[in-house]
Protein backbone atom coordinates (compact mmCIF):
# COMPACT_ATOMS: atom_id res chain seq x y z
CA UNK A 1 0.00 0.00 0.00
CA UNK A 2 2.88 2.69 0.99
CA UNK A 3 4.10 1.82 -2.50
CA UNK A 4 0.80 2.68 -3.98
CA UNK A 5 0.66 5.58 -2.36
CA UNK A 6 4.13 7.04 -3.25
CA UNK A 7 3.79 6.35 -6.61
CA UNK A 8 0.48 8.45 -6.83
CA UNK A 9 2.03 11.06 -5.13
CA UNK A 10 5.15 11.11 -7.24
CA UNK A 11 3.59 11.11 -10.32
CA UNK A 12 0.71 13.09 -9.24
CA UNK A 13 3.18 16.13 -8.45
CA UNK A 14 5.11 15.62 -11.45
CA UNK A 15 1.87 16.17 -13.29
CA UNK A 16 0.74 19.09 -11.08
CA UNK A 17 3.63 21.18 -11.31
CA UNK A 18 3.97 20.57 -15.14
CA UNK A 19 0.21 21.92 -15.82
CA UNK A 20 0.91 24.62 -13.33
CA UNK A 21 4.58 25.95 -15.65
CA UNK A 22 2.30 25.33 -18.75
CA UNK A 23 -0.70 27.60 -18.06
CA UNK A 24 1.45 30.04 -16.60
CA UNK A 25 3.45 30.04 -19.86
CA UNK A 26 0.35 29.71 -22.34
CA UNK A 27 -1.49 33.19 -20.39
CA UNK A 28 1.39 35.20 -20.31
CA UNK A 29 2.18 34.27 -24.09
CA UNK A 30 -1.57 34.53 -25.34
CA UNK A 31 -1.66 37.89 -26.33
CA UNK A 32 1.40 37.76 -28.80
CA UNK A 33 0.35 34.57 -30.18
CA UNK A 34 -2.63 35.76 -30.56
CA UNK A 35 -0.76 38.77 -32.64
CA UNK A 36 1.02 36.69 -34.48
CA UNK A 37 -1.65 34.45 -35.77
CA UNK A 38 -3.71 37.75 -36.79
CA UNK A 39 -0.92 39.19 -38.50
CA UNK A 40 0.54 35.32 -40.11
CA UNK A 41 -2.84 33.84 -40.90
CA UNK A 42 -5.85 35.97 -40.49
CA UNK A 43 -4.58 39.16 -42.33
CA UNK A 44 -3.47 36.95 -45.47
CA UNK A 45 -6.66 35.11 -44.77
CA UNK A 46 -9.02 38.36 -44.74
CA UNK A 47 -6.92 39.79 -47.89
CA UNK A 48 -7.80 36.49 -49.99
CA UNK A 49 -12.07 36.82 -48.79
CA UNK A 50 -12.32 40.57 -49.32
CA UNK A 51 -9.79 41.81 -51.54
CA UNK A 52 -8.59 44.56 -49.90
CA UNK A 53 -5.38 45.13 -47.39
CA UNK A 54 -4.86 43.40 -44.35
CA UNK A 55 -4.13 47.01 -42.14
CA UNK A 56 -7.44 47.76 -43.14
CA UNK A 57 -9.70 44.47 -42.16
CA UNK A 58 -7.98 43.41 -38.95
CA UNK A 59 -9.08 46.66 -37.25
CA UNK A 60 -12.61 45.85 -38.05
CA UNK A 61 -13.55 43.35 -35.70
CA UNK A 62 -15.93 42.64 -32.96
CA UNK A 63 -16.89 39.38 -30.80
CA UNK A 64 -19.66 38.26 -31.26
CA UNK A 65 -21.16 35.67 -28.34
CA UNK A 66 -23.75 33.29 -28.99
CA UNK A 67 -24.17 30.64 -25.99
CA UNK A 68 -20.99 28.85 -24.76
CA UNK A 69 -19.06 30.23 -28.04
CA UNK A 70 -17.43 33.92 -29.16
CA UNK A 71 -17.81 34.38 -32.25
CA UNK A 72 -14.47 36.76 -33.69
CA UNK A 73 -16.50 38.91 -36.56
CA UNK A 74 -14.37 41.24 -39.25
CA UNK A 75 -16.51 43.18 -41.79
CA UNK A 76 -15.91 45.09 -44.66
CA UNK A 77 -17.60 48.23 -45.39
CA UNK A 78 -18.48 50.32 -49.08
CA UNK A 79 -19.62 53.65 -49.16
CA UNK A 80 -20.26 53.41 -45.10
CA UNK A 81 -22.22 50.24 -45.70
CA UNK A 82 -21.29 47.17 -44.58
CA UNK A 83 -20.94 44.82 -47.38
CA UNK A 84 -19.03 41.71 -46.07
CA UNK A 85 -18.52 39.28 -42.93
CA UNK A 86 -16.30 37.24 -42.50
CA UNK A 87 -16.71 35.15 -39.19
CA UNK A 88 -14.45 32.56 -37.86
CA UNK A 89 -15.50 29.17 -36.20
CA UNK A 90 -14.45 26.04 -34.57
CA UNK A 91 -15.53 23.16 -36.80
CA UNK A 92 -15.86 20.00 -34.20
CA UNK A 93 -15.27 16.38 -35.01
CA UNK A 94 -11.79 16.98 -36.73
CA UNK A 95 -9.84 14.25 -36.87
CA UNK A 96 -7.68 15.85 -34.14
CA UNK A 97 -9.52 18.49 -32.43
CA UNK A 98 -11.02 21.98 -34.18
CA UNK A 99 -10.76 23.06 -37.71
CA UNK A 100 -10.81 26.49 -37.06
CA UNK A 101 -11.86 28.44 -40.08
CA UNK A 102 -13.16 31.69 -41.32
CA UNK A 103 -16.06 32.35 -43.90
CA UNK A 104 -16.56 35.16 -45.95
CA UNK A 105 -20.03 36.26 -46.95
CA UNK A 106 -20.80 38.76 -49.30
CA UNK A 107 -24.27 40.92 -47.53
CA UNK A 108 -25.54 41.57 -51.13
CA UNK A 109 -25.40 38.80 -52.83
CA UNK A 110 -26.05 36.75 -49.53
CA UNK A 111 -23.64 34.05 -50.97
CA UNK A 112 -20.41 32.95 -49.70
CA UNK A 113 -16.98 34.44 -50.54
CA UNK A 114 -15.50 31.35 -49.25
CA UNK A 115 -13.28 29.68 -46.74
CA UNK A 116 -10.09 30.11 -44.75
CA UNK A 117 -8.35 27.79 -42.39
CA UNK A 118 -7.42 29.66 -39.49
CA UNK A 119 -5.39 26.61 -37.61
CA UNK A 120 -6.05 22.48 -37.49
CA UNK A 121 -4.11 19.36 -36.38
CA UNK A 122 -5.21 17.15 -39.04
CA UNK A 123 -3.19 14.28 -40.80
CA UNK A 124 -0.67 15.85 -43.22
CA UNK A 125 -1.68 14.89 -46.50
CA UNK A 126 -5.26 12.75 -45.59
CA UNK A 127 -7.10 15.63 -43.57
CA UNK A 128 -5.07 18.25 -44.06
CA UNK A 129 -6.04 18.16 -47.47
CA UNK A 130 -9.27 20.10 -46.84
CA UNK A 131 -6.74 23.28 -46.86
CA UNK A 132 -6.48 22.82 -50.78
CA UNK A 133 -8.01 25.70 -52.83
CA UNK A 134 -9.81 22.64 -54.85
CA UNK A 135 -11.89 21.58 -51.76
CA UNK A 136 -12.22 25.16 -50.56
CA UNK A 137 -13.00 26.66 -53.85
CA UNK A 138 -16.91 25.10 -52.62
CA UNK A 139 -17.13 27.56 -50.36
CA UNK A 140 -17.57 30.52 -53.30
CA UNK A 141 -21.27 31.00 -53.71
CA UNK A 142 -22.39 29.03 -51.15
CA UNK A 143 -26.19 30.00 -50.39
CA UNK A 144 -26.59 31.72 -46.90
CA UNK A 145 -30.41 30.17 -46.57
CA UNK A 146 -29.73 26.46 -46.94
CA UNK A 147 -27.64 24.65 -44.22
CA UNK A 148 -24.10 23.42 -45.86
CA UNK A 149 -23.70 19.33 -46.27
CA UNK A 150 -21.86 16.95 -47.93
CA UNK A 151 -22.94 15.09 -51.08
CA UNK A 152 -23.13 11.78 -49.58
CA UNK A 153 -25.63 13.65 -47.05
CA UNK A 154 -27.19 15.01 -49.21
CA UNK A 155 -25.80 18.05 -49.17
CA UNK A 156 -23.74 19.77 -52.26
CA UNK A 157 -20.11 19.93 -51.11
CA UNK A 158 -17.52 16.70 -52.35
CA UNK A 159 -16.04 16.01 -49.29
CA UNK A 160 -11.80 15.35 -49.60
CA UNK A 161 -11.74 11.26 -50.21
CA UNK A 162 -10.34 9.38 -47.08
CA UNK A 163 -11.54 12.45 -44.57
CA UNK A 164 -14.64 12.84 -43.81
CA UNK A 165 -14.06 13.72 -40.47
CA UNK A 166 -11.96 16.52 -41.61
CA UNK A 167 -14.72 17.63 -43.89
CA UNK A 168 -17.56 16.70 -41.83
CA UNK A 169 -15.96 19.21 -39.07
CA UNK A 170 -15.73 21.86 -42.02
CA UNK A 171 -19.33 21.73 -42.46
CA UNK A 172 -19.88 21.75 -38.72
CA UNK A 173 -18.11 25.22 -38.73
CA UNK A 174 -19.85 26.16 -41.55
CA UNK A 175 -23.22 26.13 -40.43
CA UNK A 176 -22.29 27.47 -37.07
CA UNK A 177 -21.80 30.69 -38.97
CA UNK A 178 -24.67 29.85 -41.57
CA UNK A 179 -26.77 29.85 -38.46
CA UNK A 180 -25.03 32.58 -36.99
CA UNK A 181 -25.64 35.25 -39.73
CA UNK A 182 -28.63 34.00 -40.78
CA UNK A 183 -30.78 34.40 -37.55
CA UNK A 184 -28.28 37.33 -36.08
CA UNK A 185 -27.46 39.59 -38.92
CA UNK A 186 -29.51 42.64 -37.83
CA UNK A 187 -27.69 42.10 -34.14
CA UNK A 188 -24.58 42.18 -35.55
CA UNK A 189 -24.74 45.00 -38.05
CA UNK A 190 -26.02 46.50 -34.67
CA UNK A 191 -23.17 45.74 -32.99
CA UNK A 192 -20.77 46.93 -35.66
CA UNK A 193 -22.70 50.70 -36.29
CA UNK A 194 -22.09 50.92 -32.77
CA UNK A 195 -22.60 50.93 -29.12
CA UNK A 196 -26.06 48.97 -29.38
CA UNK A 197 -25.70 46.61 -26.30
CA UNK A 198 -25.40 43.13 -28.02
CA UNK A 199 -28.19 40.91 -27.55
CA UNK A 200 -27.28 37.63 -27.42
CA UNK A 201 -23.84 38.33 -25.85
CA UNK A 202 -23.66 36.33 -21.92
CA UNK A 203 -22.48 39.23 -19.89
CA UNK A 204 -18.79 39.28 -21.70
CA UNK B 1 31.84 8.05 -19.70
CA UNK B 2 33.99 11.27 -19.11
CA UNK B 3 32.48 15.14 -19.18
CA UNK B 4 34.67 15.01 -21.99
CA UNK B 5 32.83 12.28 -24.28
CA UNK B 6 29.51 13.21 -23.18
CA UNK B 7 30.07 16.44 -24.70
CA UNK B 8 31.32 15.18 -27.70
CA UNK B 9 30.13 11.81 -28.73
CA UNK B 10 26.93 13.15 -30.45
CA UNK B 11 28.75 14.33 -33.32
CA UNK B 12 29.91 11.03 -34.95
CA UNK B 13 30.56 8.42 -31.92
CA UNK B 14 26.48 8.74 -31.53
CA UNK B 15 25.66 10.64 -34.21
CA UNK B 16 21.50 10.68 -34.68
CA UNK B 17 19.86 9.54 -36.47
CA UNK B 18 22.34 7.98 -38.45
CA UNK B 19 23.97 5.63 -35.86
CA UNK B 20 21.58 5.72 -33.07
CA UNK B 21 19.03 4.58 -35.78
CA UNK B 22 16.62 7.15 -33.74
CA UNK B 23 14.24 9.84 -34.52
CA UNK B 24 14.04 8.61 -38.18
CA UNK B 25 11.02 9.66 -38.76
CA UNK B 26 11.28 13.32 -38.16
CA UNK B 27 14.27 12.81 -40.23
CA UNK B 28 12.24 12.44 -42.84
CA UNK B 29 9.44 14.20 -42.34
CA UNK B 30 10.49 17.73 -41.95
CA UNK B 31 13.60 17.91 -43.98
CA UNK B 32 12.19 19.09 -47.28
CA UNK B 33 14.15 22.85 -46.56
CA UNK B 34 17.56 23.41 -44.64
CA UNK B 35 15.36 25.88 -42.66
CA UNK B 36 12.86 23.16 -41.44
CA UNK B 37 15.54 20.98 -40.78
CA UNK B 38 17.62 23.28 -38.31
CA UNK B 39 14.32 24.30 -37.04
CA UNK B 40 13.41 21.09 -36.00
CA UNK B 41 16.83 20.15 -34.35
CA UNK B 42 16.83 22.92 -32.40
CA UNK B 43 13.69 22.38 -30.98
CA UNK B 44 14.78 18.71 -29.89
CA UNK B 45 17.93 20.02 -28.87
CA UNK B 46 15.97 22.72 -26.57
CA UNK B 47 13.85 19.62 -25.47
CA UNK B 48 16.69 16.94 -25.26
CA UNK B 49 18.71 19.50 -22.60
CA UNK B 50 16.53 19.75 -20.42
CA UNK B 51 14.47 16.86 -20.17
CA UNK B 52 17.82 15.52 -19.29
CA UNK B 53 18.04 17.69 -16.54
CA UNK B 54 15.07 17.42 -14.76
CA UNK B 55 15.25 13.24 -15.27
CA UNK B 56 18.55 13.00 -14.04
CA UNK B 57 17.43 15.65 -11.10
CA UNK B 58 14.32 13.67 -10.20
CA UNK B 59 16.30 9.96 -10.61
CA UNK B 60 16.07 9.37 -7.18
CA UNK B 61 12.74 10.61 -6.59
CA UNK B 62 10.81 8.83 -9.46
CA UNK B 63 9.87 5.24 -8.77
CA UNK B 64 11.03 2.35 -11.20
CA UNK B 65 7.42 1.58 -11.72
CA UNK B 66 6.07 4.53 -13.17
CA UNK B 67 9.44 5.87 -14.62
CA UNK B 68 8.55 5.79 -18.11
CA UNK B 69 5.05 7.90 -17.59
CA UNK B 70 7.06 10.60 -15.15
CA UNK B 71 9.49 10.68 -18.63
CA UNK B 72 6.76 11.22 -20.91
CA UNK B 73 5.05 14.11 -18.88
CA UNK B 74 8.48 15.80 -18.67
CA UNK B 75 8.86 15.64 -22.39
CA UNK B 76 5.49 16.29 -23.17
CA UNK B 77 5.60 19.39 -20.90
CA UNK B 78 9.05 20.83 -22.32
CA UNK B 79 7.52 20.02 -25.88
CA UNK B 80 4.20 22.26 -25.25
CA UNK B 81 6.32 24.88 -24.24
CA UNK B 82 8.65 24.93 -27.39
CA UNK B 83 5.35 24.67 -29.06
CA UNK B 84 3.83 28.07 -27.67
CA UNK B 85 7.52 29.79 -27.39
CA UNK B 86 7.84 29.06 -30.93
CA UNK B 87 4.30 30.27 -31.89
CA UNK B 88 4.90 33.75 -30.37
CA UNK B 89 8.03 34.25 -31.87
CA UNK B 90 8.60 32.05 -34.74
CA UNK B 91 5.77 31.52 -35.69
CA UNK B 92 5.92 31.02 -39.45
CA UNK B 93 8.83 28.35 -38.50
CA UNK B 94 5.67 27.09 -36.43
CA UNK B 95 3.42 26.55 -38.95
CA UNK B 96 5.81 24.80 -41.56
CA UNK B 97 6.52 22.33 -38.80
CA UNK B 98 3.17 21.95 -37.81
CA UNK B 99 1.90 18.12 -36.17
CA UNK B 100 5.64 17.54 -35.99
CA UNK B 101 6.53 19.51 -32.78
CA UNK B 102 3.90 18.13 -30.61
CA UNK B 103 5.71 14.68 -32.46
CA UNK B 104 9.12 15.50 -30.54
CA UNK B 105 6.64 14.21 -27.79
CA UNK B 106 7.08 10.61 -29.32
CA UNK B 107 11.03 11.06 -30.58
CA UNK B 108 12.57 8.02 -30.05
CA UNK B 109 15.93 9.93 -28.93
CA UNK B 110 14.75 11.98 -26.60
CA UNK B 111 13.26 9.04 -24.24
CA UNK B 112 15.83 6.71 -25.68
CA UNK B 113 18.90 9.53 -23.48
CA UNK B 114 16.04 9.74 -20.84
CA UNK B 115 15.73 6.27 -20.33
CA UNK B 116 20.16 5.27 -21.09
CA UNK B 117 21.40 7.78 -19.72
CA UNK B 118 20.05 10.60 -17.86
CA UNK B 119 18.41 8.20 -15.20
CA UNK B 120 22.04 7.28 -14.45
CA UNK B 121 24.06 10.21 -14.00
CA UNK B 122 24.60 13.32 -12.20
CA UNK B 123 22.71 16.61 -13.96
CA UNK B 124 26.02 18.24 -15.91
CA UNK B 125 27.06 15.58 -17.45
CA UNK B 126 23.50 14.56 -18.68
CA UNK B 127 22.88 18.23 -19.76
CA UNK B 128 26.19 17.62 -21.47
CA UNK B 129 25.01 14.72 -23.34
CA UNK B 130 21.52 16.07 -24.50
CA UNK B 131 23.42 19.35 -25.68
CA UNK B 132 25.74 16.96 -27.80
CA UNK B 133 23.09 14.39 -29.14
CA UNK B 134 20.38 17.40 -29.68
CA UNK B 135 23.61 19.26 -31.88
CA UNK B 136 24.36 15.75 -33.75
CA UNK B 137 20.72 15.55 -34.50
CA UNK B 138 20.39 19.35 -35.60
CA UNK B 139 23.45 18.95 -37.70
CA UNK B 140 21.90 15.61 -39.53
CA UNK B 141 18.81 17.11 -40.40
CA UNK B 142 20.57 20.12 -41.07
CA UNK B 143 22.59 18.34 -43.61
CA UNK B 144 19.65 16.22 -45.10
CA UNK B 145 17.61 19.06 -45.27
CA UNK B 146 19.81 21.19 -47.33
CA UNK B 147 21.09 18.46 -49.69
CA UNK B 148 17.28 18.01 -50.20
CA UNK B 149 16.90 22.01 -50.62
CA UNK B 150 19.74 22.34 -53.23
CA UNK B 151 18.93 19.25 -55.07
CA UNK B 152 15.10 19.52 -55.23
CA UNK B 153 14.29 23.45 -55.39
CA UNK B 154 17.54 25.16 -56.02
CA UNK B 155 18.00 26.72 -53.03
CA UNK B 156 20.01 26.95 -49.64
CA UNK B 157 18.11 28.50 -46.77
CA UNK B 158 15.78 30.16 -49.22
CA UNK B 159 19.23 31.89 -51.68
CA UNK B 160 19.34 30.82 -54.99
CA UNK B 161 22.20 28.02 -55.60
CA UNK B 162 22.51 27.24 -59.26
CA UNK B 163 20.53 30.43 -60.42
CA UNK B 164 17.37 30.41 -63.09
CA UNK B 165 18.59 27.62 -65.68
CA UNK B 166 18.86 24.83 -62.88
CA UNK B 167 16.38 22.84 -63.35
CA UNK B 168 15.61 21.01 -59.99
CA UNK B 169 15.07 17.77 -59.28
CA UNK B 170 11.14 18.01 -57.51
CA UNK B 171 11.01 14.80 -56.18
CA UNK B 172 13.60 15.29 -53.41
CA UNK B 173 11.50 17.72 -51.47
CA UNK B 174 9.14 14.75 -51.63
CA UNK B 175 8.65 12.21 -49.37
CA UNK B 176 10.71 9.75 -51.87
CA UNK B 177 13.76 11.87 -52.17
CA UNK B 178 13.85 12.01 -48.18
CA UNK B 179 14.21 8.25 -48.06
CA UNK B 180 16.70 8.24 -50.81
CA UNK B 181 18.66 10.95 -49.08
CA UNK B 182 19.29 9.25 -45.91
CA UNK B 183 19.87 5.94 -47.43
CA UNK B 184 22.38 6.87 -49.72
CA UNK B 185 23.83 9.12 -45.98
CA UNK B 186 23.84 6.26 -44.16
CA UNK B 187 25.34 3.98 -46.85
CA UNK B 188 28.26 6.68 -47.12
CA UNK B 189 28.64 7.03 -43.26
CA UNK B 190 28.55 3.17 -43.24
CA UNK B 191 31.69 2.53 -46.05
CA UNK B 192 33.76 5.48 -44.12
CA UNK B 193 33.39 3.49 -40.93
CA UNK B 194 34.17 0.23 -41.82
CA UNK B 195 37.27 2.04 -43.90
CA UNK B 196 38.15 2.93 -40.30
CA UNK B 197 37.32 -0.33 -38.79
CA UNK B 198 34.73 1.09 -36.50
CA UNK B 199 31.71 -0.46 -35.51
CA UNK B 200 28.77 1.57 -37.64
CA UNK B 201 25.46 1.30 -35.92
CA UNK B 202 25.95 1.76 -31.99
CA UNK B 203 23.36 -0.70 -29.98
Amino acid sequence: MREIGRLVLVLGLICSLSAAALSYVRTSLADRIEQQSDFYVRGPALERLFARPADELLGNKITFALGEQDYPVFFTREGGEVTGLAVEAPGHGGYSGDIVMMIGIDLRSGRGLGVEIVSHGETPGVGARVEQPSFRKQWRGLPLDAPAALRGDGGGIDAVSGATYSSRAMIDGTNQVLDLVREHKTDILARIEGDVPATGENGA
Amino acid sequence: MTFRQALTHGFWKDLPPFRLVLGLCPSLAVTSTAENGLGMGLAVTFVLIFSNMFISMLRKVIPDKVRIASYIVLIATLVVLVELVMKAFFFPLSQQLGIYIPLIVVNCIILGRAEAFASRNPVPISMADGLSIGLGFTMSLALVGSLREILGAGTWFGMSVFGESFEPFGFMVKAPGAFLCLGILLGLMNAWSRKRGEIFIQT
